[in-house]
């Protein structure tokens, strides 16, 4: 056999493979297809075949023992949980009891099934949200995949389990950072229930191991908005050493508002990091209380530029905040006059001068922003 | 014996046009459905249909535009607005382009139902 010959042999066996390949993948895609379209008429079938149980009591129509059994069952239960509400979602809950679905997925994610079906069974069973699961759903927070420990802690969430409250929480500390802000998501959901082991575990948790889930647990508790938790917070800015967990604690006292939250964030406005000062601004501008007026304002003279901004952006949400931006028109910093008079144009009030100028009847403050302005442009050209 | 009151269910998820078709025909309507907004305009046009069920999200068309296109253009219909966007906005501007009312989802049927029937009474 000479080299053209094996030559065109390697070729022929690259090219029968191929096809091989190919046909391979075509296959598995016709197969992957049909099974989709008959999960999709198996659903449709489902979900007409409920509809009747909702809208007539009386249905004969009986769904067989298999439905537990079948994802295109559970799918029909979800869809149909959003859409009706009040005795009909009994009514989905005495079926999918009946029929024993929750202990069928039980068993499922108990399986050595590959990730998949598990995966698929944990899914199930945070939508069906059966408490009697709880157990095994806390029991799998710490299996070893880590998408079905997140749809664990999501069903717990949604039956606002609170003795999986703890459990969760523990986990914080453990998981890797993507999977920990999806567990803190599950938190949100308990409401105010979570706030004090939330600021437990803040209190524990706080200069050890990095911070690791302080943060998470920080913007949960701002999230959830209980003022309960302004002092923890105030403590918590005032003694963390991470600028990242201070900067947290800012954006949550924002949040969470109330008159506790003013002192903290006054003081965080003359930090010496600039960070934590433009953050301090944002979150008072967020409260909406004219006492810290004056403050702000002295920030408009800021050195840093997003301190200056957000403080005028701040005080032009504020009551009483707009003729101060206005009184900074007469500051001798014209870095202090720019950012007053960006914060002004975002509220309309440079319209409203030029309004006032076209009919003159513009006041004093309204002429040295229109000068400003117009001097801008000069300078922009 | 009096003809049976028509309806037109306009909404793109066929969960909730399953349900409410079977719960409609139960109550004894003459049920039609729409699958996106042009289709529910195009039907409501006709002027088959005693009341219209409208789902203010749809493709192609949204809930408010159809019901400012058919006040424009002078047909009376009389519809229901369907929306699982509940925000005090949305329901301001459906009453008051023309809705006769505005159910939010998840709904429940018995109340729905008891909203179609008075207003196909009236």
């Amino acid at each position: 056999m000479n080299a053209t010959t094996i030559g065109l042999l390697a070729v022929g066996i690259v090219f029968v493979v191929d096809i091989i390949l190919l046909l391979g993948l075509v296959t598995l895609k016709a197969f992957h297809r049909r099974r989709t379209e008959r999960h999709e008429l198996r659903r449709a079938a489902y979900v007409a075949t409920l509809s009747r149980h909702l809208a007539s009591q009386g249905s004969t129509d009986r769904i067989g023992a298999e439905a537990a059994d079948d994802d295109a069952f559970i799918d029909a239960v979800i869809d149909l949980r959003n859409v009706v509400s009040g005795a009909e979602t009994e009514t989905l809950t005495g079926l999918v009891d009946g029929l024993g679905v929750a202990q069928r997925q039980v068993a499922k994610l108990r399986s050595g099934f590959p990730l998949g079906r598990r995966l698929r069974a944990a899914v199930s069973l945070a939508e069906i949200g059966d408490e009697s699961t709880a157990p095994v759903l806390i029991e799998h927070l710490s299996d070893r995949e880590p998408e079905i420990r997140i749809q664990c802690a999501r069903g717990l969430g949604r039956m606002r389990n609170t003795a999986s409250i703890d459990a969760i929480l523990e986990r914080l500390g453990i998981e890797d950072p993507w999977v920990r802000v999806r567990f803190a998501d599950t938190l949100i959901g308990f409401g105010a229930t979570a706030t004090w082991p939330l600021t437990a575990y803040i209190r524990v948790n706080l200069g050890h191991d990095e911070n690791r889930g302080v943060i998470e647990a920080i913007r949960v508790l701002g999230t959830i908005g209980d003022r309960e938790v302004g002092p923890t917070l105030a403590g918590v800015l005032r003694v963390a050493a991470d600028p990242e967990v201070q900067l947290a604690a800012i954006e949550a006292l924002g949040f969470v508002g109330g008159p506790m939250a003013i002192p903290p964030l006054d003081n965080a406005l003359r930090s010496s990091d600039w960070r934590l000062r433009a953050k301090a601004a944002t979150a008072l501008g967020s409260i909406g209380d004219p006492t810290v007026n004056r403050a702000l304002a002295r920030r408009l003279e800021d050195e840093n530029w997003w301190v200056r901004r957000n403080s005028a952006a701040a005080l032009g949400s504020l009551p009483g905040g707009e003729q101060l931006l206005l009184n900074a028109m007469r500051s001798a910093d014209p870095f202090a006059r720019d950012a007053a008079a960006e914060a002004l144009a975002d509220i309309g009030a440079l319209t409203n001068a030029r309004q006032r100028d076209e009919t003159g009847q513009a006041t004093e403050e309204d002429l040295l922003l229109l000068e400003h302005v117009t001097a801008g442009k000069r300078v922009l050209v | 014996m009096s003809e049976a009151k028509r309806v037109l269910v306009a909404d793109d998820s066929e969960t909730v046009t399953t349900v409410l078709v079977t719960a409609l025909e139960l109550e004894g309507y003459q049920v039609e459905t729409a699958r996106n907004g042009v289709e529910a305009y195009e039907m409501g046009v006709s002027g088959r249909y005693d009341l219209v069920i409208l789902d203010q999200l749809m493709p192609g068309m949204l809930g408010l535009e159809i019901i400012d296109r058919w006040q424009q253009e002078g047909h009376e219909i009389q519809t229901i607005m369907l929306s699982g966007v509940d925000d005090e906005r949305t329901v301001v501007d459906s009453l008051e382009s023309g809705a006769l009312d505005f159910i939010r989802k998840p709904f429940r049927l018995p109340e729905l139902l008891a909203r179609v029937r008075q207003r196909l009474t009236n």
